[in-house]
């Protein structure tokens, strides 16, 4: 049944990032309030390293011919660049709001970080009900009047017309690939740190992994469904409901994941004696993060994924859409960080 | 400590029959006559009182994608030359329109079962008739509960190859026992209820029909509507009492038709 292996593995695939979340401290959020504000210089440096390793992955896997990419949600012919680029800004804004992302989040809650629990359940539920609920006939006739249909899916697919399809995927994958891990090892408290390096890597390679264990492992020819790899909105939605409903559904990758981020997070705080309990101090603070956790679940269901789902996951995939949601992910965190309605790191 | 056991025993009792009372009552009310509601599934069963018993229905409880639920369907008859299976028709009666397929078996079938993904709109009871070629009608009906509608739309996504086919089955037939057939093709089943984004009706635009003949003689028939999901999956039998060919031909609106064969082996 290759159903439940592509569930094992995608438990297997989060309890590793939980493991080196909870260790690293991995994080788009505080990595970007590290480079523009104060903070830890280096974890930018981990995403970025993690988002070039992810792109040369994954793009290797679909070259070889292992894992169709263009059978994921992300490279879209159509879409709204509106609803997309708000809806990053959307989830940018919501993470720096409740200092961290969803994924950031899972990893604190296996620490026991219990304002992480807060806003995991108010981000499914937003989440969910603008993917299918209250808010979804909304987004479906806004991304109706402002979509539009384009030729090319992805970057290679703008160029390769004129260089062919393989020289202008490699051409990109060197150009981008080759800019992100420049920045990353440019930074000397970066390239001291083994750690954070390992981070990166491990990181990068568990978004290929994902790819290959639904677009290999579980390809089923009777049964297309897009392949998927690690991504956060959507899936702590679905676990929320496979919490509630799972009699009746069938336990999927993303589910999965999630569970495993949980449970690899705790599983590497416990012996490093850093799970404790933690709350909020006062009122104005869950105000806060709840504004944060919708922003986020409405941003990212909007934006087709999170820092990671579309950061690392959709990047990877060179869409369109995905550059879209990254270009909005970034201007939503600027504000935060930055400028008039930016907000200070949380004092707990 | 007896006391504490009695309570326990009593909310384990209470808890019992809270969950089991819904699914106590709910095929009862739902067996009350649902197909008068539907004409065409009125006009398949009759006056007469049907049989409610030999249909199994897998649906899962719970449906996160109403654009692809899993229908398997069992009729518990034998498929004899003088006692068979002839018609299978699924009604979802509260889908923009309620006939979803019809499957249409042979006594060459061998068993009266198929397995496909249907679109459902919303939460619903979805009710099978079947009928024998003797006349016997045989209803059944489960409730399903979606999540997300079937008629969300999802913008974009055709998929490539339009009209490829695949076929799965097995390399060596049993003379007369029954073996799997797994069958796909690539199609967008275009309900004809969804707009561009200019705002233009697609017109309906569906595989209507699927056929597989055994050395020429038709053994199994498909016909679909708009509420058969994307990319038509199709799983039935067929029991060949000899070594021979399977020809099978998927036929879509604007005259496309597909062609697939497979030669059946016979073992002792």
């Amino acid at each position: 049944m290759p159903g439940e292996t592509v569930v094992w593995l995608g438990l297997a695939i989060g309890l590793l990032f939980g493991a080196v979340g909870q260790y690293s401290g991995f994080c788009l959020q505080s990595g970007l309030r590290g480079w523009w504000g104060e903070g830890d210089p280096r974890k930018v440096r981990t995403f970025a390293l993690a988002a070039a390793i992810a792109l040369v992955a994954s793009q290797a896997l679909d070259a070889a011919g292992l894992v169709p990419l263009e059978r994921s949600i992300y490279p879209l012919a159509t879409f709204s660049i509106p609803v997309i680029l708000v809806g990053g800004a959307l989830f940018g804004y919501g993470m720096v709001l409740a200092n961290g992302c969803g994924a950031r989040a899972l990893v604190l809650l296996g620490s026991g970080n219990l304002r992480s629990l807060y806003v995991l359940l108010i981000l499914g539920v937003s989440a969910q009900a603008t993917l299918t609920g209250l808010l979804a006939p909304t987004r479906v006739s806004v991304a109706g009047s402002t979509g539009s249909t384009f030729a090319a899916t992805t970057l290679p697919g703008v160029v390769g017309d004129a260089l062919g399809p393989d020289l202008a995927r490699w051409l990109a994958v060197a150009v981008i690939g080759g800019a992100l891990l420049a920045f990353a090892f440019a930074n000397r408290a970066f390239r001291a740190s083994p750690s954070q390096i390992a981070a990166g890597l491990v990181v990068g390679l568990l978004v290929a992994a994902g790819w290959y264990v639904t677009g290999h492992v579980g390809a089923d020819d009777f049964d297309p469904r897009p392949v998927a790899s690690l991504t956060f909105i959507a899936p702590i939605a679905a676990g929320i409901q496979y919490v509630m409903l799972s009699t009746g559904i069938a336990l999927g990758f993303g589910v999965a994941v999630v569970g495993g981020v949980i449970a690899g997070s705790a599983l590497m705080a416990i012996p490093r004696r850093q799970f404790r309990l933690a709350g909020f101090s006062g009122p104005g603070l869950m105000l806060r993060y709840a504004a944060g956790a919708v922003l986020m679940g409405v941003g990212g269901a909007l934006a087709l994924g999170c820092s990671i789902g579309q950061g690392l996951t959709g990047f990877s995939t060179l869409a369109l859409a995905s550059l879209v949601a990254v270009a909005g992910i970034l201007i939503g965190s600027a504000l935060g960080i930055r400028g008039p309605v930016s907000v200070a790191v949380p004092s707990q | 400590m007896a006391g504490s056991t009695v309570t326990r025993r009593t909310a384990l009792g209470l808890l019992g029959a809270t969950m089991t009372m819904p699914l106590a009552l709910r095929p009862a009310a739902a067996q009350a006559a649902w197909w008068r509601a539907i004409p065409d599934a009125a006009a398949l069963v009759g006056d007469a009182a049907p049989a409610t018993d030999g249909i199994r229905i897998d649906l899962p409880l719970v449906s996160e994608d109403g654009s692809a639920v899993d229908l398997g369907l069992t009729v518990d008859r034998p498929m004899t030359q003088d006692s068979f299976v002839a018609e299978l028709h699924v009604f979802a009666d509260r889908n923009p329109s309620p006939e979803v397929a019809a499957f249409f078996f042979s006594p060459l079938s061998g068993r009266a079962a198929i397995a496909t993904r249907i679109r459902l709109n919303e939460s619903q009871t979805v009710g099978v008739v079947a009928r024998m070629n003797t006349g016997e009608v045989i209803v059944g009906s489960r409730d399903v509960v979606v999540t997300v509608s079937g008629c969300l739309a999802r913008v974009g996504g055709t998929a490539p190859g339009l009209m490829e086919t695949r076929v799965r089955a097995p390399t060596r037939f049993v003379a007369g026992a029954p073996g799997e057939v797994t069958t796909l093709i690539n199609h967008p089943m275009e309900t004809g209820l969804r707009t561009t984004l200019a705002g233009e009706i697609l017109p309906e635009n569906i595989v209507r029909r699927f056929l597989a003949a055994f050395d020429r003689a038709t053994v199994f028939e498909a016909r679909f509507h708009r509420s058969v999901a994307t990319n038509p999956y199709l799983r039935f039998f067929v029991a060949p009492p000899r070594p021979g060919e399977l020809a099978l031909r998927w036929e879509a609106d604007g005259g496309l038709v597909a062609d697939a064969r497979v030669d059946l082996a016979v073992g002792a």
